[in-house]
């Protein structure tokens, strides 16, 4: 029996198209009728655009019945987490104090994406501002796990998580600070790339931590987290921190078509420090199956060390308020209103405490303070400046660690996911959440993360997702892609 | 536990060390950064953020015992180089844009409250 439309990977898509086995209209269309069965209990999107979807299909139909070529992205089903701007389209980052904030320009990567003539089903749900790690914070709906829907699809690009998990799109954008796209995506059983730094244009994404932040893809497997990637990379005029790799040509062919005899001779290093006590014991059994079979296929695998590992999460929860509290102070109310309802304000002081205090969810406000705090006179050399000394030293760790590695296996996180409601209250909690992901941020290393069993295909099985993160030295992409490709392509 | 000044968080460098940290964000301290902010909070709000800044400086009490005096900061992401652009003149792309955002307008100017208060 032939799979539905809507359940295909990017590459069959791109196959089928070009061998007219389907329209990318009929493509769309199966989609959106996935979406008004499914979403109306996942809540993975925001916001929907079926007219214009459908009408960015037909264009790609019609340059394939002219005989044009068409770039691999043309014709697939994509759904972007909501804090990427989308010309003329509501983005609001989940936020109250963007709800009414309509995208002047697009965002490089949806521009680039539009050049490949993808087609946008709509914006997905989120943490308020990319705060978070349950999709809970979210100012406007609580998205749920498809795997189980009492549970979180983690965070902060749940919806955009989910909605690929539940085949709802082919294959979605997310940005990560601290775990953001690796963290739903282990929750969901599907595969997020958190590229280096720099790699992706930040252009028109909604700002959190800017030394932090980056977009990358959530999709069904590895092969397609590397097509999507390379949609969406390159250097841009529009964001200095962007860069090419040094070696372009080879860059490029090494992640679409990896050699997999150089990714088996790869040294694979599991860091004593991530392997603790407090490991459930569902991911601490996950992530050993997918060691044991990355040694089979013969791979050398081999204890490591990052000394500093402990000091990540208070590190990183300073210097994320920090630039936080200094990026948010944008959000003012006076040249787009923010809330729905104008507040009244009779000066510019009092427009600006009502807006901030109406607009702001919870822990955008906690990040504010505690921002402005560590930052504030008398206290910066005792924080501020204390954390980017230690985020030195933990990206020297990994420095370190790559003299004796190619690439570093952890787990993804330490629970399987939790319960809606069961951590939202707690702040610290949910950190914590982020103990293995916000690492590669703070040294600014790609990281995969990868289904220990691929169950993407089965949005309902009974067992909850267990991921496992490859984590790459700069600018290797190609590295834990192909591993990845080669591990999904063997098991 | 430091002595508190009117204002805490004044440009007078004062030498504190971590263990205090967790003990200095009081209900007086949260209110200055919350006027620092530009942040409404009500009493529930700030009830809850006391309770929860607190906990939080806590735990980052793990990096005092980190010996950093020799290690320079890290300030960005991976490049640590400088970026540059030939300086020439570029079309606008995005002149006008925006403006259909704002609250209030006068022939695509942006109207704003009052800034100077008497």
């Amino acid at each position: 029996m032939k799979s539905p439309l809507h359940t295909l990977t990017i590459k069959k898509v791109h196959e089928g198209l070009l061998n007219k086995e389907f329209s990318a209209l009929e493509l769309t269309q199966a989609c959106f009728e996935h979406i008004r069965k499914t979403d109306p209990e996942i809540k993975a999107f925001l916001s929907l655009r079926e007219e214009a979807a459908s009408r960015e299909a037909e264009r790609v139909d019609l340059a394939l019945a002219k005989e044009e070529e068409i770039a691999t992205l043309a014709g697939i089903p994509l759904a972007v987490k909501d804090n990427m701007n989308f010309e003329g389209e509501i983005t609001t980052a989940a936020s109250k104090i963007l709800e009414t904030h309509r995208a002047s320009y697009n965002a490089t990567v949806i521009s680039k994406l539009k050049t490949e003539q993808a087609v946008f089903l709509g914006k997905t749900n989120m943490d308020d501002s990319a705060m978070g790690s349950s999709t809970e914070n979210s100012a406007f709906q609580v998205t749920k796990n498809p795997h189980d829907l009492t549970r979180v699809p983690g965070g902060s690009s749940g919806g955009s998580a989910a909605a690929v998990a539940s085949h709802m799109a082919i294959g979605g954008l997310g940005s990560d600070t601290g775990g953001s796209i690796r963290q739903p995506a282990a929750f969901c059983g599907v595969v997020g790339l958190k590229p280096t730094y720099g790699t992706v244009s930040r252009s028109g994404l909604i700002a959190m931590a800017s030394s932090l932040d980056q977009i990358g893809p959530i999709t069904k497997t590895a092969e397609d987290a590397a097509l999507l990637f390379n949609a969406i990379r390159g250097k841009d005029p529009l964001d200095a921190t962007s860069t090419n790799p040094s070696n372009e040509e080879k860059y490029e062919a090494e992640l679409l078509n990896p050699s997999f005899d150089r990714i088996k001779k790869m040294r694979v290093g599991l860091p004593q420090e991530y392997f603790i006590d407090g490991l459930a014991s569902e991911v601490k059994k996950g992530v050993e199956e997918a060691i044991q079979k990355i040694k089979k296929l013969g791979l050398e695998v081999q204890e490591i060390s990052l000394p500093h590992t402990k000091y990540a999460v208070p590190c990183y929860y300073l210097i994320v308020p920090a630039e936080v509290s200094s990026n948010l102070a944008r959000y003012d109310g006076i040249r787009w209103q923010g809330t729905k309802e104008r507040v009244e304000a009779n000066t510019l002081k009092e427009r600006y405490f009502q807006t901030r205090g109406e607009g702001f969810g919870p822990e955008p406000k906690r990040r504010i303070i505690l921002g402005t705090f560590v930052l504030s006179s008398g206290y910066y050399d005792a924080y501020y400046d204390k954390a980017q000394r230690v985020r030195a030293l933990i990206k020297q760790d990994f420095e370190n660690a790559f003299e004796k590695v190619d690439v570093i296996l952890t787990p993804v996180t330490p629970t399987s996911p939790f319960k809606i409601g069961e951590k939202v209250d707690d702040p610290l909690a949910m950190y914590l959440e982020d103990i293995f992901t916000l690492p590669l941020n703070l040294a600014g290393l790609p990281g995969l993360s990868l289904p220990v069993r691929n169950q993407a295909c089965e949005p309902l099985s009974t067992d909850l997702p267990v991921g496992f993160q490859l984590i790459g030295k700069p600018f290797h992409e190609p590295d834990i892609l192909g591993l990845g490709r080669l591990y999904e392509e063997t098991t | 536990m430091v002595e508190r000044h009117a204002r805490p968080f004044s440009f007078s460098h004062t030498c504190i060390t971590i263990t205090e940290m967790a003990d200095i964000i009081d209900k007086k301290a949260l209110e200055h950064l919350a006027e620092l902010a530009r942040l409404k909070l009500t009493l529930q709000e700030e009830t809850k953020l006391l309770k929860d800044l607190q906990n939080i400086l806590a735990h980052f009490d793990s990096l005092k015992g980190l010996d950093t005096s020799n290690v320079a900061p890290l300030t960005g992401g991976t490049m640590l180089q400088n970026s540059f652009r030939e300086d020439e003149e570029r079309e606008s792309t995005n002149a006008g844009k925006g403006v259909e955002n704002f609250p209030e307008n006068q022939q695509g100017f942006l109207k704003v409250p009052k800034v100077f208060e008497h």
